[in-house]
C-alpha cells in the first residue's frame, strides 16, 4: 500500500501559533484548509473540519464583500439590520456597530475555530499568497458560482499542479458542467428546483403559501466534511490528490429518496402534504395552551392508538369504527385531528410531550429557539458552550453535533475570527513572509480589518 | 500493489457491519457503501429491515421484495439474516466484528448492551473498531427513552416553529429528511472514527448520534438562529406571505415561482420586469426605500401581472440573466426531467427483479478520478440474499449453514 498518512502537514503537532490552540490529541490536528466558503452549507462542513482540530483559513477580502456570509451588506442601514432580525440572524441588540461584518449571528455560529486572512486575488502578489498557501494546506473547499472561482484562478488544474496531493472539494449548486452551471441560486432556490416546498406545502392554501425553509444546506455541509476524509483515504491508497464534486442539490436530492422512488416505480407525483403522512394516522401538528404553541402527535400502531385513546379520555373512540385501525382513522382524520386537537388546547406543550411519552405516545414540542437554548435534555448532555466573542459579548454554541468517545468536549475553542484577524499568523508564520514583505501586502491594500470605505 | 488511481474508491477495502433498521442508519451506511465500503447488512429472519413492508411498493402491492424505501436505503448492501435473541446468531455478530472495521446501530439506546453485542463487549474482540449509535435523543438524558417519529424529531430538533405561514400552523420538511440527514451525519462520524485509527494510529472510538441533536445543529440554519435569538431576544417566527419587498412565491402561467426579493435585489427585479424608470423614484432609488415592508403590497402589483403572463421556465431563465434569486416550485416529475440533471445523467437506472430497470436518486458527491466514472451502483439485496456467501466467508461449511438455518438462527 502506498501508505501516504500525512501528506502535507505533520498530524497531530498544530503549527505553534495557531490562534485557535487545537488540541494536539484532535484527529484532525495538523491538517490545513484553505476555506473559500461562503453562506452556509459550505462554511458548515469546513465547521466540522475545524471544530475536529484542523487549521481552516477563511480567504477573505477587504476589497469585495460576499452577500450573506458575514451580514446581508457591509455596512447595512437600521432596516436591513432589522430585517436580518427579522429572519432569525440579527446582530447583537439589533445595533449593526462600529464593524457590522464581524456581528451576524449566522456567520458568528458557523465560523468558530476557524482563522481569517485578507487578500485581493486580483493582483500578482494575492496570487502568488494564494499559491503558497495551496501548497502547505491539504485541502481547498469551496461553494460559490463555478465561474466566479474559475476567474480568480482557483481550478483544479492549477491548484494540483502546485500542491499533487491537494483534496479540493467544490460544492456549485448544481455542478461543474449543465445547463444551470452560471444560474446563481441560494439554497432555498435549489429546493424549489428540487421539489421540496411543493410537496411539503399546506394542503388547503395556495402554493403561494410554500415556506422557503432550507433543511438542504446542513447535508451538503456535512457531505463536504465526509468528502474531505474520504479524499485523505484515496490519498493515502493512491498516492494521489483529488477533486470532488458535491453539488448541494444533487446532495439534496437523495433527502426526497422515497418520492422518487414512488414516482419511478408508479408514476405517482406528491404534492402539498403539509403534515399529513404517506399513510398514518393520526399524524398531525396540534395547537396547545400559550402563545405559539404547539405539539406533533402520531401513531403508528394499535397499542400507541389505544393509549393515546385512554389519555384524552375518550376510549370510546379506541373501538369507534370511524377511527378502530389505521385506514379508517386516516380516512377520517379531519374529524380525528379536530377530537385531538380539542384536547390539546388548553394544555402547556411540554405537559402534553410528557405525558404522552410516558405512556409511549410518540409526541413532540414545537420547541423556539428559546427553549432550545434552555432544555434540559441538551443541558444533560452538555451541548452547549459560551464562547466570548471580542465584538460581539458571550453566547452559547452547539459542540459537535455528534459525540466522540474519545474525545469529549469537543467544541467551541475559539470566536468566529473578525475580518482579517489573523493576517499576522497565516501571513507570516503559514506563508513565510517576511515581516518587510508583511509590510508591502499592507502597503498594497491587501491587510486590514475594515472593508472599503466605498463597499455599501 | 499498485493501486489504480482510476479505479479505486476511498472505501473500498472497509468492512461496516450494518446492525441499522428503518431509515436514519441506513441511509449513512447507503453513503458509506457509495463510497465502496462493504456493508453486510444484518437482517431478522423471515421479515427483514421494517421498511420492507413500508410503501411506496411498486404497483402498489406490498411485499418484502417491492418497497421502493427500501430499495432506496439499501444500494451496494449485502443482506444476511440473523437472529439475535439467538446465542449461535450473537456469536457470528462477533465473527464478523474481528473482521470489520465499523459497526454502525440503530436500535434503543441499551439494548445492545443488553445482549452483550454493546460497545464495550465488542471492543475486546476488536480494539480498533469504531462503533457508531444513531438513535432519536441519543445515549442519556431525559429524553433518552423518548419514543419518535420524523414530524416529532424536526419538532423538537429542527426550526419547525419558524416553517410555514404566520396565520397558518408550522410545517415539517417533506418525507424522512431529518432523519436522512442524521444518517449523513453517523456516516461523517463513522469515516472520522476510522481516521483516527487509520492516520493517527488510535485505538477505535464510540460515536454517540441523536437525530435531535443533528437538526438541532443546523437543520434551516437553526445554529445561526440560536445565535439570532441571544443576539436579539428575537424568535423567529413563520414569516407572512412574501417576508421582504418583491420577495415570496409568485404564481406564473403553469406553476409557481420563489423569488428573493429585499433592498439588495429589488433592483435586479425591476430592471428584469423592464420598470427601469422605477428606480429614478425616492421610493425605488435607495436601499433604505426599498427595504420599507410597507411596499411589499406596491411591488405585488408590478410583479404578479409580469409573472402571470410567463411559464416558471421563462421567468428562471429571465432571473439567470438579470441576476435574480428564484426557482420554479418543481414537482418531482419537473426535476427527473430537468434538463441540468439530465445533462448530468444525476438520475441512475438501477435494475431489480421485481422493478426492472428504474430510476433512483445518484451520488452525493462525484469523484474526478483522473477523468473515470463513477462506478455504478448494485442493487439493494433481497432479504439474506448473501447469508450463505458471507458465512462461507466465515469459514462455514454448507452443511454449518443448513444446521442454523434448520434452527432458524438464519
Amino acid at each position: 500500500m502506498a501508505a501516504d498518512n500525512s501528506s502535507v502537514n505533520t498530524l497531530g503537532s498544530p503549527n505553534p501559533g495557531n490562534p485557535t490552540e487545537p488540541d494536539s490529541s484532535l484527529p484532525l490536528a495538523g491538517m490545513r484548509i484553505v476555506d473559500f466558503t461562503v453562506v452556509f452549507a459550505g462554511p458548515y462542513g469546513t465547521m466540522q473540519l475545524a471544530d475536529w482540530g484542523a487549521e481552516v483559513i477563511r480567504v477573505e477580502s477587504i476589497t469585495h464583500f460576499a452577500s450573506t456570509t458575514r451580514g446581508m451588506l457591509a455596512r447595512p442601514a437600521v432596516p436591513t439590520v432589522l430585517a436580518q432580525t427579522g429572519m432569525g440572524s440579527g446582530m447583537p441588540n439589533s445595533e449593526a456597530g462600529e464593524r457590522p461584518w464581524n456581528r451576524s449571528a449566522v456567520f458568528n455560529a458557523h465560523g468558530r475555530n476557524k482563522l481569517s486572512m485578507t487578500v485581493n486575488l486580483r493582483t500578482e502578489e494575492g496570487q502568488e499568497a494564494l499559491e503558497r498557501l495551496v501548497s502547505v494546506s491539504d485541502a481547498l473547499v469551496e461553494n460559490n458560482l463555478p465561474q466566479s472561482m474559475e476567474r480568480q484562478g482557483i481550478t483544479w488544474e492549477r491548484l494540483s499542479k502546485i500542491n499533487p496531493k491537494l483534496i479540493m472539494i467544490r460544492m456549485p449548486a448544481f455542478g461543474l458542467d449543465g445547463p444551470y452551471k452560471g444560474y446563481r441560486t441560494w439554497g432555498n432556490h435549489m429546493e424549489a428546483i428540487s421539489g421540496h416546498p411543493l410537496i411539503r406545502t399546506y394542503s388547503d392554501l395556495s402554493p403561494e403559501y410554500a415556506p422557503a425553509g432550507v433543511p438542504s444546506d446542513a447535508a451538503s455541509g456535512i457531505g463536504s466534511a465526509l468528502a474531505f476524509l474520504m479524499g485523505k483515504r484515496y490519498l493515502r491508497r493512491t498516492g494521489k490528490g483529488l477533486l470532488i464534486e458535491a453539488p448541494t442539490a444533487e446532495n439534496f436530492v437523495p433527502l426526497l429518496g422515497e418520492f422518487v422512488m414512488d414516482y419511478s416505480m408508479n408514476g405517482r407525483v406528491w404534492t402539498q402534504m403539509g403534515n399529513n403522512h404517506f399513510y398514518l394516522a393520526p399524524h398531525n401538528v396540534y395547537r396547545a395552551q400559550g402563545e405559539d404553541q404547539w405539539v406533533t402527535i402520531a401513531c403508528w400502531n394499535e397499542d400507541q392508538w389505544r393509549a393515546l385513546c385512554e389519555t384524552i379520555r375518550h376510549p370510546e373512540l379506541a373501538d369507534d369504527p370511524r377511527f378502530c385501525d389505521n385506514e379508517s382513522r386516516f380516512k377520517n382524520k379531519t374529524e380525528l385531528d379536530a377530537i385531538i386537537g380539542e384536547w390539546t388546547a388548553d394544555k402547556s406543550s411540554s405537559w402534553i410531550l410528557e405525558r404522552l411519552q410516558l405512556v409511549g405516545v410518540p409526541s413532540g414540542a414545537v420547541i423556539n429557539e428559546r427553549d432550545a437554548t434552555e432544555d434540559r435534555h441538551l443541558e444533560h448532555r452538555g451541548f452547549f458552550r459560551h464562547v466570548e466573542h471580542p465584538e460581539a459579548g458571550t453566547h452559547k454554541a452547539p459542540m459537535t453535533p455528534f459525540k466522540s468517545m474519545n474525545h469529549p468536549g469537543t467544541g467551541p475553542r475559539r470566536h468566529s475570527p473578525r475580518l482579517g484577524e489573523d493576517n499576522d499568523y497565516i501571513y507570516k508564520s503559514v506563508l513565510g513572509y517576511s515581516d518587510e514583505e508583511y509590510a508591502e501586502f499592507d502597503k498594497k491594500g491587501h491587510i486590514g480589518m475594515d472593508y472599503d470605505p466605498s463597499i455599501p | 500493489m499498485t493501486l489504480e488511481p482510476t479505479t479505486i474508491m476511498p472505501l473500498d477495502d472497509v468492512r461496516i457491519i450494518d446492525l441499522t433498521h428503518m431509515t436514519s442508519g441506513p441511509y449513512g451506511t447507503r453513503i458509506l457503501g457509495d463510497y465502496g465500503a462493504d456493508v453486510i447488512k444484518i437482517e431478522r429472519p423471515g421479515t427483514g429491515d421494517y421498511t420492507r413492508s413500508m410503501p411506496p411498493f411498486y404497483q402498489d402491492e406490498p411485499g418484502l421484495e417491492r418497497s421502493g424505501l427500501f430499495m432506496f436505503l439499501n444500494t451496494n448492501k449485502r443482506s444476511i439474516t440473523l437472529d439475535l435473541k439467538s446465542e449461535r446468531g450473537r456469536e457470528i455478530v462477533k465473527e464478523l466484528v474481528k473482521g470489520a472495521e465499523i459497526v454502525v446501530e440503530s436500535f434503543s439506546p441499551g439494548t445492545l448492551d443488553a445482549i452483550g453485542l454493546g460497545y464495550e463487549d465488542l471492543k475486546k474482540i476488536n480494539p480498533k473498531l469504531v462503533m457508531t449509535s444513531v438513535t432519536n435523543y441519543g445515549q442519556n438524558g431525559p429524553y433518552k427513552d423518548y419514543i419518535g417519529i420524523e414530524m416529532n424529531l424536526y419538532a423538537m430538533g429542527g426550526s419547525m416553529i419558524s416553517a410555514g405561514d404566520v396565520d397558518n400552523e408550522p410545517l415539517k420538511t417533506a418525507g424522512r429528511m431529518v432523519s436522512y440527514h442524521a444518517g449523513y451525519v453517523a456516516a461523517l462520524a463513522s469515516a472520522l472514527g476510522l481516521f483516527q485509527v487509520e492516520f493517527r494510529d488510535a485505538e477505535g472510538d464510540y460515536m454517540d448520534v441523536a437525530i435531535f441533536e443533528t437538526a438541532m445543529h443546523s437543520i434551516d440554519m437553526r445554529l445561526g438562529r440560536m445565535m439570532g435569538y441571544q443576539y436579539t431576544g428575537h424568535l423567529a417566527t413563520r414569516p407572512g406571505r412574501a417576508v421582504a419587498v418583491g420577495g415570496g412565491v409568485h404564481p406564473c402561467s403553469d406553476g409557481f415561482f420563489l423569488m428573493t426579493g429585499g433592498p439588495r435585489f429589488i433592483p435586479n427585479i425591476i430592471r428584469m420586469i423592464g420598470m427601469e424608470e422605477l428606480l429614478e423614484t425616492p421610493e425605488w432609488g435607495t436601499a433604505e426605500g426599498r427595504a420599507d415592508a410597507d411596499r411589499i403590497d406596491e411591488f405585488l402589483a408590478y410583479i404578479i401581472p409580469w409573472t402571470l403572463e410567463r411559464t416558471k421556465e421563462e421567468v428562471r431563465a429571465a432571473c439567470e440573466e438579470f441576476a435574480v434569486l428564484g426557482g420554479p416550485l418543481n414537482t418531482i416529475e419537473d426535476l427527473i426531467n430537468n434538463p441540468q440533471f439530465v445533462a448530468r445523467e444525476y438520475f441512475q437506472e438501477i435494475d431489480h427483479p421485481t422493478t426492472g430497470p428504474i430510476k433512483y436518486p445518484g451520488y452525493h458527491n462525484r469523484l474526478h478520478r483522473e477523468g473515470a466514472e463513477m462506478p455504478k451502483r448494485r442493487r439493494a439485496p433481497l432479504l439474506g440474499e448473501h447469508t450463505d456467501e458471507v458465512l462461507g466467508e466465515l469459514g462455514l461449511s454448507a452443511d454449518d449453514i443448513a444446521a442454523l438455518r434448520k434452527d432458524g438462527v438464519v
